[in-house]
């Protein structure tokens, strides 16, 4: 069969550079955040400066970085080029600006226009990312459940973008007939199973097997995972903007437990069948990421059932801080040096000996910054569940040398100067 | 890319195959004949050398580098024939095409 199908082309880097740098600016941010309201953290999560770290992490950190990655990946799960980098580009201005305009107005609790208009600029630019993404997918005729996920995932940020602005309006002028917090529970769920839950189970699904050079003949349970993680989140939000959030939510959360043990069944399946025995430090940042999110399931009921505010804290923790941070601390390492690599080196390759992309960052570093990631992680759970404040502290001290090690790694690849230039070593 | 020593062709695929073998898959770190990209290299046309090709995954974001190279490490050998690239999906590659010397380099049991 001749080549019918893109070979595939890295795309632009400024379709994804941008977002790898302001996230790592943005984690950055969110250390420090943690660490100047570390007395706040166990309180209840409806005051302003939980509210502007929550959004710092789920938007600055997770989504932005999140975007990068996806645009760079659309091409290998769509196997086309992707749709358009002008898109891209106007996205992460808007999701950057959207983002600082929305976490400072959560921060100085400044209901009104500022929040208002952080919230649309994260709206439009989730709109084209989902129209970017889906236009992505539409070029190719044959489908696949990863693509499947990826388009649901564009789909339920995109509604979860425009419940949050909605929920920012409402603040300001009342019209939405239903408990606020209660809506902040759809919002916040919206974005965690349809948002990130499906977004990382599509492209786990690709990568993680293909870093491993293993494989799973058990697509069906990929099919479940994508039917079950959708009914219970649907279910769920159905149910919850009509009744009020009582313990029947919890069988939707089984329901959506199911769908992401089928995931992770399947990726334990791929992890058995692998030729590569030995696995990277970087992908033991996935392991401790989806151990996290397993935890994060069963401290759910916890979470409802006791009253003590510190559960629901330990729920976002685990989620935002386990889950979703140490996915990406791994999996940036495994994607981005790749792009800075391409634009410098692709056209010299079988011409000369040119560097290898993970010679583009320091392997040292990424030792260094799983040890403390753990530290950070385990002293902070430690000191949330014995409302110790000392400890709390040393692990948020902890986390900030974590963000320094973090961005420095990832300033060291967007910044790499060629080392060879048309058979010349200039280094 | 196997190569049959009583081909008219065989000094040229020896000479094919040892610059391709300069070509680095960047996510393996592995050449690609040795990852047992190379299907083969036909000769036939004198003005003209065709590589026959695949890639470990369809839209590889380093397809467009691997082609690259393959055309920058051909050039080099045979200057003046032009290096027409061919990529195609079936046979579709796996795991089982990595020559042992490609197993070894990668750590793979």
């Amino acid at each position: 069969m001749a080549a019918d199908i893109s070979i595939g082309k890295a795309p632009h880097p400024l379709a994804v550079l941008p977002f790898y740098g302001t996230g790592a600016g943005f984690f950055a941010a969110l250390a420090v955040l943690l660490f100047m309201t570390a007395g706040e953290l166990t309180g209840h999560h409806f005051n302003p400066h939980v509210l502007a770290i929550v959004h710092t992490a789920a938007l600055g950190w997770g989504t932005m970085v999140i975007f990068g990655a996806a645009y760079q990946l659309l091409p290998v799960i769509c196997e086309r080029d992707l749709y358009s980098v002008a898109l891209a580009v106007v996205s992460y201005v808007l999701l950057t600006i959207g983002t600082i305009l929305l976490v400072w107005s959560f921060w100085v609790f400044e209901v009104g226009a500022l929040m208002i208009t952080g919230g649309s600029l994260v709206v439009v630019a989730a709109l084209l990312y989902t129209v970017n993404t889906c236009a992505t997918a539409a070029l190719h005729q044959n489908s696949s459940v990863q693509r499947a996920f990826i388009v649901s995932s564009a789909l339920w940020l995109l509604i979860t973008v425009i419940i949050g602005l909605l929920l920012a309006i409402n603040l300001r002028v009342t019209f939405i007939p239903r408990n606020h917090l209660d809506m902040l529970k759809l919002h916040a769920h919206a974005g965690l199973v349809g948002w990130f839950l499906q977004l990382i189970t599509g492209v786990s699904t690709k990568l993680v097997p293909m870093f491993l050079l293993g494989k799973s003949k058990r697509e069906w349970l990929l099919y479940a995972a994508l039917v079950l993680q959708n009914v219970g989140l649907v279910l769920f939000l159905a149910d919850g903007y009509f009744n009020p959030i009582t313990a029947k939510m919890l069988i939707y959360a089984g329901i959506v437990a199911l769908g992401t043990a089928a995931w992770l069944v399947y990726l334990a399946d791929a992890y058995r069948n692998r030729l590569r025995r030995k696995v990277e430090l970087l992908m033991k940042h996935t392991a401790v990421s989806f151990a996290c999110l397993a935890v994060g399931f069963v401290l759910l009921p916890m979470a409802y059932y006791f009253t003590d505010t510190r559960w629901v804290s330990l729920y976002g923790t685990f989620l935002f801080l386990g889950w979703i941070t140490a996915i990406i601390l791994g999996k940036t390492f495994k994607t981005l040096p790749f792009i800075v690599w391409s634009s410098h080196y692709r056209h010299l390759t079988g011409k000369v000996k040119v560097p290898l992309p993970k010679q583009l960052y320091s392997e040292r570093l990424t030792v260094y910054q799983f040890y403390l990631y753990l530290a950070a992680f385990v002293l902070l759970v430690a000191g949330m569940i014995a409302d110790y404040m000392p400890l709390i502290r040393v692990a948020l001290v902890l986390w900030m040398m974590l963000a320094a090690v973090y961005a420095a790694n990832v300033a060291k690849i967007i910044f790499h100067k060629p080392m060879i230039t048309d058979g010349n070593r200039t280094q | 890319m196997e190569i049959e020593l009583n081909s008219p062709f065989a000094a040229e695929l020896v000479k094919a195959q040892t610059a391709l073998m300069q070509v680095i898959d960047p996510e393996l770190y592995v050449n690609i004949v040795d990852l047992g990209l190379v299907y083969g290299v036909d000769f036939t046309n004198e003005a003209k050398v065709k590589v026959t090709m695949t890639l470990s995954t369809p839209g590889c974001p380093m397809g467009d580098a691997i082609t690259g190279g393959v055309k920058n490490a051909l050039e080099t050998v045979f200057p003046g024939r032009e290096i027409e690239v061919n990529i195609v999906w079936e046979p579709r590659w796996n795991y089982h095409m990595i020559t042992d010397e490609g197993k070894a380099q990668m750590g793979l049991e």
